[in-house]
This record gives structure tokens, sequence and C-alpha cells, in this order.
């Protein structure tokens, strides 16, 4: 421990001052900007009159909104958990090869990253649409008879955002699994642990910190994701992201929009000390 | 499409603040000025345009009064133009440059938006209309009410612009489409409820593309795209709904904070000229208000249904202040509770 319990000295400080800079510029004083508009009135134009209200954080828990915020956290946690499960024996896989395959697969983690975001959203409403390509095949394989409807519906928006965040349950699982000691496994196989064992008793705890970081970068995005639900979903039902987006743009409501952020941004604050204190006490 | 028209938006505002001898700060609706009649002008006069664009006519409000970028020549539809107009924020357009203006249809100008026709000028007008696949529809469809059917559940697409949501009950109902109150959003409410259950696609950038692929059958979405539709195919009819269509008019208007004024007007006067104008049609086949480029467009293109079709009256949506978030409200319930 020694050392990082020490103040930094003046070049610690001159080191830290980009960092410091960039919190303040980009975290820091647009969070205090949303909070302030949060209590803030609209006038008819639209503009943020400073008169002190809370009539956004009334608006913001009415049970409408509480119901959105908690539909979209059910969409995330399903995500989270799909990409655990797939993730997992990915990241696994991945540490576990030669040193030469590990370069490769990993490259292969991170491909889709070189082509724009929404560009491979649309690819996934070519796959998905009902003349498209899974469709197709299914039907010519004579798997299904009718054409597929499963664009538009909760199930490719589920679809759509495991496909998005998976890369960052991997990534960080990878991570950990990669550092996990082989000997370890050996040890409790030969102390007589069968495979499942070994996965909970030691493989599961010692990759913990991966699969902690894994689930933070995938569900907390994943909550406030907008571009995906509208458009597999065809913005039938209203998710948290989408709802705050509109108060800036269609219902030029920006106290409220604010509100919302301001709801959003504490609950992740909440959920990640949760996580935590659960990886502190694990 | 829209985040991506926000990114390119974003990427074109670093272009923005390059200081230039002349320049033009143009600030737009995205797919709507074709690129062609802005390298023209650059060809013709020397005058660099930065084009920058916008999804919805409240995004376009919403960046102006941001502040921070200067425009010269915004391009905001009608109700939006009536705020702008209100608390002077646009400049009055000197009719003397813009010769060209007298190419306008009387009946597009001093219209309600605008009724001094001091501040605007108008660019395309379009409505809001039915579009049918009668390939698989055979029934006649004459209006909102034979649209929102129970047996054409998950087979329509709608623009995803709850304003529009709302004044296609309005009108359904015998209502004033702009009289937002309370006590007419209550009658709205259970017939809106209805029919957000039945629509499968919510989406105002390209609602055709449902369509297109055959996902939905039936559509109510801005008469461009159901021009471009009828372009593709004639199987896809445009139909005016018999409860009244909502037209709209967008228009062009020289912010009050421009500083590149005459730079503005020389670009008025080149999109009104007709063999200009044209161009613009050819590309986005709305309603041209510009009858001598009117008269350079082919038959097949003043015969398309959804770019002229016969309104007997303009009633154009007006400014409704605060009523914006009530009608966000209350769809955003609706689609919530389905």
């Amino acid at each position: 421990m020694n050392g990082a319990g020490r103040r930094p000295g003046v070049v610690g400080w001159l080191m830290l001052a980009p960092l410091l800079l960039w919190l303040a510029a980009f975290v820091v004083v647009p969070t205090g900007i949303l909070a302030v508009y949060s209590f803030c009135e609209r006038d008819e134009l639209g503009r943020v009159v400073f008169s002190f209200s809370l009539q956004s954080y009334a608006r913001a828990f009415d049970p409408v909104y509480l119901g959105i915020f908690a539909r979209s956290i059910g969409y995330a946690a399903l995500t989270t958990a799909i990409c655990i499960v797939l993730g997992f024996p990915v990241a696994w896989t991945i540490a576990r090869a030669s040193e030469t395959w590990r370069q490769r697969l990993l490259l292969l983690v991170m491909v889709p990253f070189w082509t724009s975001f929404l560009i491979r959203t649309y690819a996934w409403i070519t796959i998905l649409k009902s003349d498209g390509v899974l469709s197709a095949l299914l039907q010519s394989a004579r798997v299904i008879g009718a054409p597929l409807e499963l664009l538009y519906t909760p199930t490719a928006v589920v679809i759509g955002l495991v496909y998005a965040y998976l890369p960052f349950m991997i990534l960080p699982i990878y991570a950990s699994a990669e550092k996990l000691d082989g000997t370890l496994i050996e040890a409790a196989h030969d102390l007589g642990c069968g495979p499942l064992r070994t996965f909970r008793e030691v493989i599961v705890p010692l990759t913990k910190p991966g699969i902690y970081a894994g689930v933070l970068l995938v569900f907390v995005p994943a909550i406030g994701m907008f571009a995906i639900t509208d458009l597999m979903g065809g913005a039938r039902v209203p998710m948290i992201g989408s709802v705050i987006q509109n108060q800036f743009f269609q219902a030029r409501d920006w106290p409220f929009g604010a509100a919302l952020g301001v709801v959003f941004t504490l609950m992740f604050v909440v959920s990640y000390w949760i996580l935590q204190r659960r990886s502190a006490a694990a | 499409m829209k985040t991506l028209r926000l990114l390119v938006a974003v990427s074109l505002l670093g272009l923005g603040s390059a200081a230039r001898a002349a320049e033009l700060n143009l600030f737009a609706w995205s797919e709507y000025v074709p690129q062609a009649v802005i390298d023209g002008f650059t060809e013709e006069t020397g005058i660099q345009v930065n084009y920058e664009t916008y999804a919805s006519g409240e995004e376009m409000l919403a960046k102006m009064l941001a502040g921070g970028a200067s425009y010269d020549l915004i391009q905001p539809p009608d109700y939006i133009a009536e705020v702008l107009i209100r608390n002077k924020l646009v400049r009055a357009i000197d009719a003397k440059k813009l010769p060209n203006l007298k190419h306008i249809a009387p009946e597009f100008l001093g219209m309600p938006h605008d009724p001094e026709q001091k501040f605007t000028v108008p660019y395309m007008i379009g409505t809001v209309g039915i579009v049918v696949n009668t390939d698989v529809v055979k029934e006649p469809i004459r209006g909102y009410r034979d649209v929102f059917q129970s047996k054409f559940k998950g087979r329509i697409v709608v623009v995803n612009d709850n304003r529009e949501l709302v004044s296609w009950v309005l009108v359904t109902l015998g209502l004033d489409q702009n009289d937002i109150t309370p006590a007419n959003l209550s009658k709205v409410k259970p017939v809106l409820a209805e029919w957000i259950k039945l629509v499968k696609v919510f989406d105002s950038d390209s609602p055709k593309t449902a369509l297109l692929s055959g996902e939905v059958d039936l559509g109510v979405v801005w008469s461009g795209e159901a021009a471009r539709l009828y372009e593709e195919d004639k199987k896809f009819s445009y139909i005016l709904p018999s409860e009244g269509a909502h037209p709209f008019v967008d228009v062009m208007a020289i912010p009050a904070s421009a500083e590149n004024v005459a730079e503005a007007h020389k670009f008025l006067d080149y999109i009104l000229r007709p063999e200009v104008s044209k161009l613009i049609s050819d590309e986005f086949p709305y309603t041209n208000p510009n009858l001598a480029a009117r008269a350079l467009l082919t038959e097949e293109q003043l015969a398309n249904p959804a770019s002229y079709p016969k309104i007997e009256k303009y009633n154009t949506f007006r400014d409704i202040g605060k009523g914006a978030a009530a009608i966000d409200q209350l769809v955003t319930d609706l689609k919530s509770a389905q």
C-alpha cells in the first residue's frame, strides 16, 4: 500500500491536471447545468426560465414515467443477463486460447466497431424484416411456413441491444479470465472438484471483477439507449432514452427532460454504489 | 436516421465557424435542399454555403434558441415561423431584392403564420395523408376511420410525431386541430388509445421503408414520402383523409441575428428562379408554390397525386405554446399503457 495513501506532489497534480480539467468540463459542469435546469420552468417558446419549481420532479415521479423507467430497466437487465450467458464462454475460450489465436479472436470481437453503429443497426433491420435474410433462410429450409414477424417487436429490441453491447461484456471478462492462474483450476480438480463445482467456486469468484465491470458497461448504457429501441422496435413502446430526447426536441420542455436526466443519473450512481459494495464484500 | 442526421449536423457545426469573406450559414431540413442547387449557387456567386440540418421544426427552434451558432437563413415549418415572428426572432425580408418572388402562387402568400407577408418566403408545401398498398388492401380507404380499424392491426405505419397523431383524432372528432385544451385532449384520449394499439411502426424519418418492404400495408405519412412511393410503384395510392387533411408550408426566413443578410437574400432569389426551383421539385416531390417552376415540370410529375393533391383550403398548424408538452405527455402515456 506504500505510495497509494500519499497525497500527490506538484508533479502528480500536473499529471492529473488534464484529467481533472476534462472531468470538470465534460462531467461536472454539464451535470450541474442539468441539475439547475431541472428545477426551472419553461416559457411559451420552450426557453428555460430561472424560477424555482419542483413541477418537473413531480411529473417525473408520475406512474407513467416510473413505468417507463421500470420497463427500460427490465430490457437492460434482460440484455445484461443474455450478454453474460453468451459472453462468458466466449471470453473464457479466448483467454484460454494460444497467444496467436487469442490476438485473432480479440480482433474479431472488435471488428464490428470499425463500422458505424447505426449502419450495423440497419443491417439488422435487413436481416430481421419479414422479407429479410433470416425469414427467407428459414422459409427455404422449411423451418417456418409464413414470413417471420420479428422486426418491430420486443424480441427485435433485445436482439439489437445484445448485439450492440456483447463486446462490452466479453472484453472485461476476458481481461479477468486471462489473468486467472490455470494452476488453481488444476488444484481444484486434484482436490476432487467436478467441472461444475470448479466453475462455481473457483472460476466465477476469480473472474468476478470482470463480470461486474461488464455488467456496468452493459446495463447502464442499455437503459438509456434510444436508437435501437426506435429503429428496431418501431418506437412503439417508449423507453426512457427516447422520452428524454423528446423533451428536448419535440415537446420543448427542457426542465422536465433535465429532471428525468437527473433521476436517471442518480439511479446509475445508486446501482454503481450497490455493485461496488457487493464486489468489495466478495 | 434521425441520429444519423444529428451526427452529420454536429460534424458540420465545425465547418460553420470557419470565417470566410462571403459565406451563408443555411440551417434547413435534412433531405430538402438538393446539393446541386447549393453547388450552383456557390459557382455563380462565389458564396460558400454551410448547410446544417435538423430533423424536426422543434429541433430547429431548440438549437436556434440555444444560441452558439449564427444562422443566416432558416427553413421553419409554418407554426414555428409564427412563433419566431411573434418573438421578433426573424427579420423582415426585403422583397425588392427578390424579383423572382412574383412566381409564387398568391394562395401561399399572406398565410396565417405571416399575414403581412413580411418575414417569410414559402419553400415547399406538403400534406399529411394516407398511403395504401392497393395490391393488398382492396377495399376503399377514404379517411382515418378506414385506416384505424382493428382488422388492420399491425399493418400500419405512421409518422412518429405526437402533434400529428393528436391532430388526426381532433379532426376525426370534428374538432379544431389547433385547439389543444384539456377538454379536447380528454376527448382525444380514448380514440387515440385504440389507434395507437393498431400501429406497427412509428417512423418520421423514412416511413416509406416499412411500406416498401411489405412490413405494413397502410400508412399516414408526409406527402413527399408518398410521392416517392408512387414514383417507385403505382400500387401505392395517396389519399387525402376525408375528415380533413393537414397541409404544411415550409418557409424560408432570415433570423434577427443573421450576419450575412445580403447573401441570404441572394440565395432566396436564386432558389426562386424557375429553373432552380424545378431542380428542387425533381429531387423532393412536394407541392412547389412556384408557378413558373411548375410549368417546367413533366406531366407525370404534375399528375402525381401526392405532389399536387386537390386542396380547397390550406388549414395549417398554428403555434400551441405549452400545449406541446400536454400532447407529449398524453401520447407517452398512451404508448406506455398498451
